[in-house]
């Protein structure tokens, strides 16, 4: 196999990556002279080519999306998903660290697409060096005139601003953003209507991931041929890959998406293989929110489709977290369960309970209290929620419905075991001292 | 009006009305609890999801799509089929009764909302008789977030209405939600209490027993409460209300749908501006003096006293020097009964409107809205009738006097007789008026506490509050609206509109509607009224 060429990650590792003068001189800047010599459709139209797929998690054409805003608006929003709370994933934590004018290069051809004047990059709170990193090159930006007005001597003018969540997960989700970028609680909105047609400030405003941008540049370099040559058609492109677990090399690596989970846990260039003659376990092959997979599903296709095969939701942020064999699974399930149950944002009735009631059963569980029938309630609990079945506002619970119900259906023999195992009548005890 | 399908039934719908209003006009029982037809829709309860015919994606074919929707957040649009009559609706119905009980402390027997609460209901009618959880409940906890309400926030269910009325209708934003997942809450502010001139609305649309009124914490079990259909004399708005009462003894009043005035709500000025009707000081009793000697006649006697001594007085000093003094406080059929005999014994006689208060300015929620974003008004005029009076007085003809001429013709002596109506729950007799008191040769005086004119009247009759009346009152805009007694007067006293009636001539039991018959040749404006629809649109 033909070793990757980085495209993404090229800079990473160069000394000063982050400054202006370093980017400019590893050819940045170029794509984005090159777009605003040519008219906002044609840009669309050449993202729409490339297949360009949403990387924040849901794998939307980013060209289709810019074609959603409605053609008579006057004012459009651009607003930078960089919340990335998803448990095991840190892509675009990498690229605002190493590469933040890639970043800012991307945006601005993106906002010139959609004429968006106004680009918010809404950061996670906890990204504090990150958030300083990005500001100090939006400021280089600034002073070379590439941000402003009239940039690069065009007619096109661009302000951008960087604005600090406070640290919830569901402030990554597009709406929810919205809301907190509007200095409100970060509950997600009710739609109709879409972000595109009323967004943040009730303008038209178009939400997308780091990664999705960082890759606008080089499309519009390189072309859409050129992106869709790599990886299979329906997921073209580079794409950021992150381990982490008890491998030899936990870190982010860039891939084409015709790798297997196996490859990405086992290469040399990657994972590198377990440590401690650990094996595996369980993946959870992209972000917790999709599911899990079990050892002998590690032929995965890190794609955007192939996941579905595997009874998991989608690729998700590609972020795989590997569980090794000496792993409880009880632990691994109650780890979940807690995730969702503390970020539930608490506005739809089945989302709010549902997934605290998950997380109190798969407590129990770990303590030693645990009952036959609880794996059964937890099965029913995680498909009574969620967007997809249409019982909830926004997709927080479909991403706690997948992992709980895919790590009890796929470990449910271990998982009652270890509940025969519990010393008899210990779970009606424990109920009765913890209630 | 558009046609549309529910559970295979065709109904007619109002348009513009989403599809959840649309079923529960057509009689549908579709379980909700964020969706409040006067508030902002959030469809975050999740509870009053239902199927829909929708165009398959690809071939366009209309089929049930997968997903249900809440009928909140639909619109009802021509031809749309819908149905509620479903095994998934009833499951995800039955699903929610169960996680809004998760954590529930169910303290039914304690709870003031127990007997009117949607939990109760929805839980009998749509959920399961068990819970299956048997962890321990997470207990969020009880907080007084006002002067006079209450959050016991173990019990809610998160429909974020109260926080909502106070940013779309009071535009005050003292609620707010804080925390995440199960343990999010409803809270103000620190040292910013839900403190504003409508807050006690909060505690209506709660649909469980979270928002509490201090008020009537504990005071009595609802369904002992009997309920009155009335209007509220706290202003010249005329909202409609309910007068919730047991044991002729007023509890509560809550605001009653009125599109035409108040939609959904009431001011806690109105709200809790009813204690003086049980207050020990009032005149329960008529009077009549005689130099020092004072004695409490028989009702059946007080029609003829009173004519006697108006008849022998017009006899001795002409009919011009009587004046009758109608209060903005009396009903229209009252004030009509009263101008009869007036008129009927003098005909020369004057009538005057009597001294109407005001307050302040007039507010309006939420503050600096304009047009149609005004959500409520409380008026500074603080009495429910000058309008029907006027109108009245004008319709009458005759000499008709504002109050100040009455003031200024009186202290000149120009009256030497006078039938003085007050009924005001505030004093308001002032220093200038008091003095008017002693200038009259026959004084009679019809008020519910004592003042300067009834210690020196010569015949003294008690006056009831308007919960113990009947009759009509004409709102600042014209609007006339009929109010029903609740409860009956203290030991002793008699309704009004039964005593004028008697006075003034007729015989039998006193109805308004009867009065406003015998008032329709002379005062036609006055002899209609409107009622707002006694079902409201919307249940809860
Ligand atoms: C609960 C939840 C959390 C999300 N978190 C993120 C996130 O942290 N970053 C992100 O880019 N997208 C996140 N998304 C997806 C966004 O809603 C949205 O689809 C994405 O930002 C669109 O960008 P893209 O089209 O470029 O992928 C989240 C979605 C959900 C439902
Ligand atoms: S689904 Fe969950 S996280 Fe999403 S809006 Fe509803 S309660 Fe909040
Ligand atoms: S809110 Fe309703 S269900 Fe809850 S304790 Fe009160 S009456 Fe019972
Ligand atoms: S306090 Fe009552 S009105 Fe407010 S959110 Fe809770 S249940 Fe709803
Ligand atoms: S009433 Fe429709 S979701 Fe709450």
């Amino acid at each position: 196999m033909a070793a990757f060429e980085p495209v993404l990650l090229r800079n990473r590792g160069v000394e000063g990556s982050t400054t202006l003068k370093v980017y400019e001189s590893r050819g940045g800047y170029q794509a984005v002279r090159k777009a605003l010599k040519q008219t906002p459709d044609e840009i669309v139209a050449e993202v729409k080519k490339a297949n360009l797929r949403g990387r924040g998690g849901a794998g939307f054409p980013a060209g289709v999306k810019w074609g959603f805003l409605p053609k008579d608006r006057k004012k459009t929003l651009l607003c930078v998903n960089g919340d990335e709370s998803e448990p095991p994933t840190f892509c675009n934590r990498v690229l605002m660290e190493h590469d933040p004018h890639q970043l800012i290069e991307g945006t601005i051809i993106a906002a010139y697409a959609v004429q968006a004047q106004t680009v918010y990059i809404y950061l996670r709170g906890e990204f504090h060096e990150q958030f300083h990193i990005v500001q100090k090159a939006v400021d280089q930006a600034y002073a070379a005139g590439y941000l402003g007005k009239k940039i690069f001597g065009s007619d096109f003018s661009i302000e951008m601003y960087l604005h600090r969540g406070a640290g919830a997960y569901v402030c990554g989700e597009e709406t929810g953003l919205i809301e907190s970028l509007e200095g409100k609680r970060g509950w997600p909105r009710i739609k109709p209507p879409f972000p595109a047609i009323e967004g943040a400030f009730r303008l038209p405003t178009v939400v997308n991931n780091v990664e999705t941008l960082s890759c606008v540049p080089h499309i519009i370099e390189r072309g859409a041929d050129w992106f869709t040559g790599i990886g299979p058609a329906h997921s073209a492109g580079p794409k950021l890959f992150c381990i982490s677990g008890p491998v030899k090399r936990p870190g982010c690596y860039e891939g084409a998406m015709d790798i297997t989970v196996r490859e990405l846990i086992e290469r040399e260039d990657m994972g590198g293989g377990m440590i401690d003659g650990k094996h595996v376990k369980a993946v959870f092959p992209g972000g917790c929110s999709m599911g899990i997979l079990s050892a002998d599903e590690l032929d995965m296709k890190l794609d955007f489709d192939d996941p579905r095969n595997f009874g998991l939701l989608g690729l998700g942020t590609a972020a795989a977290v590997v569980i090794p064999h000496d792993m409880d699974m009880r632990v691994v399930l109650r780890n979940m369960a807690r995730f969702y149950g503390t970020e539930s944002c608490g506005q739809c009735t089945q989302c709010r309970e549902g997934t605290a009631w998950m997380h109190k059963i798969a407590t129990r569980i770990a303590a030693d209290a645990g009952r036959p029938e609880d794996l059964d309630v937890l099965l029913e609990t995680a498909r009574n929620m969620g967007m997809m079945p249409g019982l909830s506002i926004c997709g927080l619970p479909d991403g706690a419905t997948f992992p709980i119900e895919t790590t009890v259906k796929k470990f449910r023999s271990e998982l009652e075991e270890y509940i025969l195992a519990q010393p008899k009548g210990r779970a009606e005890y424990l109920l009765r001292v913890l209630n | 009006m558009a046609k549309i399908i529910i559970d295979s039934q065709e109904i007619e719908c109002r348009d513009g009305v989403t599809a959840l209003q649309a079923a529960i006009e057509a009689g549908w029982d579709v379980p909700h609890y964020c969706y409040h037809p006067g508030l902002s829709v959030v469809a975050s309860c999740r509870l009053c999801l239902m199927e829909m015919k929708m165009p398959h994606p690809q071939t366009k074919e209309m089929g049930w799509a997968p997903k249900l929707l809440p009928s909140c957040q639909t619109p009802a649009r021509e031809g749309m089929e819908i149905r509620f009559n479903t095994e998934k609706v009833k499951k995800n119905q039955e699903n929610c009764m169960e996680f809004f009980l998760l954590n529930h402390p169910l303290d039914c027997p304690v709870c003031d909302q127990a007997g009117e609460c949607h939990l109760q209901d929805y839980s009998y009618k749509f959920g399961k008789a068990e819970s299956r959880m048997v962890d321990q409940k997470l207990k969020n906890p009880k907080k007084d977030i006002g002067p006079r309400t209450l959050l016991y926030s173990d019990r809610c269910v998160m429909c974020t209405r109260c926080v909502r009325f106070t940013q779309e209708v009071s535009g005050t934003h003292e609620l707010s939600i804080v925390n995440r997942g199960s343990r999010v809450e409803i809270d103000v502010f620190p040292g910013l209490p839900l403190d504003n001139p409508l807050q006690g609305n909060v505690v209506d649309i709660c649909p469980v027993g979270c928002l509490l009124d201090k008020d009537f914490l504990f005071q009595r079990r609802v369904w002992e409460l009997k309920r009155g259909e009335s209007v509220c004399p706290g202003c010249a708005r005329g909202c409609s209300i309910s007068i919730d009462h047991v044991d002729e003894k007023v509890y509560r009043l809550k605001p009653r749908f009125n599109p035409k005035v108040n939609d959904w709500w009431m001011c806690d000025e109105g709200r809790f501006g009813y204690e003086y009707i049980h207050d020990k000081k009032r005149i329960s009793s008529p009077l009549v003096r005689r130099g020092l000697e004072q004695t409490t006649p028989n009702w059946e006697d007080v029609p003829a006293v009173l004519r006697y001594r108006f008849e022998q007085f017009v006899k001795a000093q002409g009919g011009a020097k009587v004046v009758a003094v109608l209060s903005p406080f009396m009903a229209n059929e009252e004030a009509w009964l009263l101008a009869k005999f007036i008129r009927d014994v003098a005909p020369e006689a004057s009538l005057a409107i009597g001294p109407v208060p005001y307050e302040g300015d007039d507010q309006i929620f939420p503050a600096k809205a304009s047009g149609d974003g005004i959500k409520f008004t409380i008026l500074k005029e603080k009495a429910p009738n000058r309008k029907g009076i006027e109108s009245l007085l004008e319709s009458l003809g005759g000499s008709t006097l504002t109050c100040e001429q009455f003031v200024e013709k009186a202290g000149a002596g120009e009256f030497m007789a006078a039938w003085v109506v007050g009924g005001y729950p505030k004093p308001w007799v002032d220093k200038d008026t008091a003095k008017l008191a002693g200038k009259f040769d026959l004084l009679v005086a019809q008020d519910i506490f004592e003042n300067e004119f009834t210690t020196k009247a010569d015949i003294v009759l008690p006056a009831c509050a308007w919960a113990e009346r009947e009759g009509s009152f004409t709102n600042a805009d014209g609007l006339s609206q009929p109010f029903h007694w609740a409860i009956v007067p203290p030991d002793g006293a008699r309704r009004d509109g039964q005593y004028l009636f008697e006075i003034a001539g007729e015989t039998g039991l006193f109805s308004a509607a009867r009065v406003r018959e015998m008032m329709a040749a002379s005062v036609p404006n006055l002899s209609q009224v409107y009622e707002s629809q006694r079902k409201p649109a919307h249940a809860h």
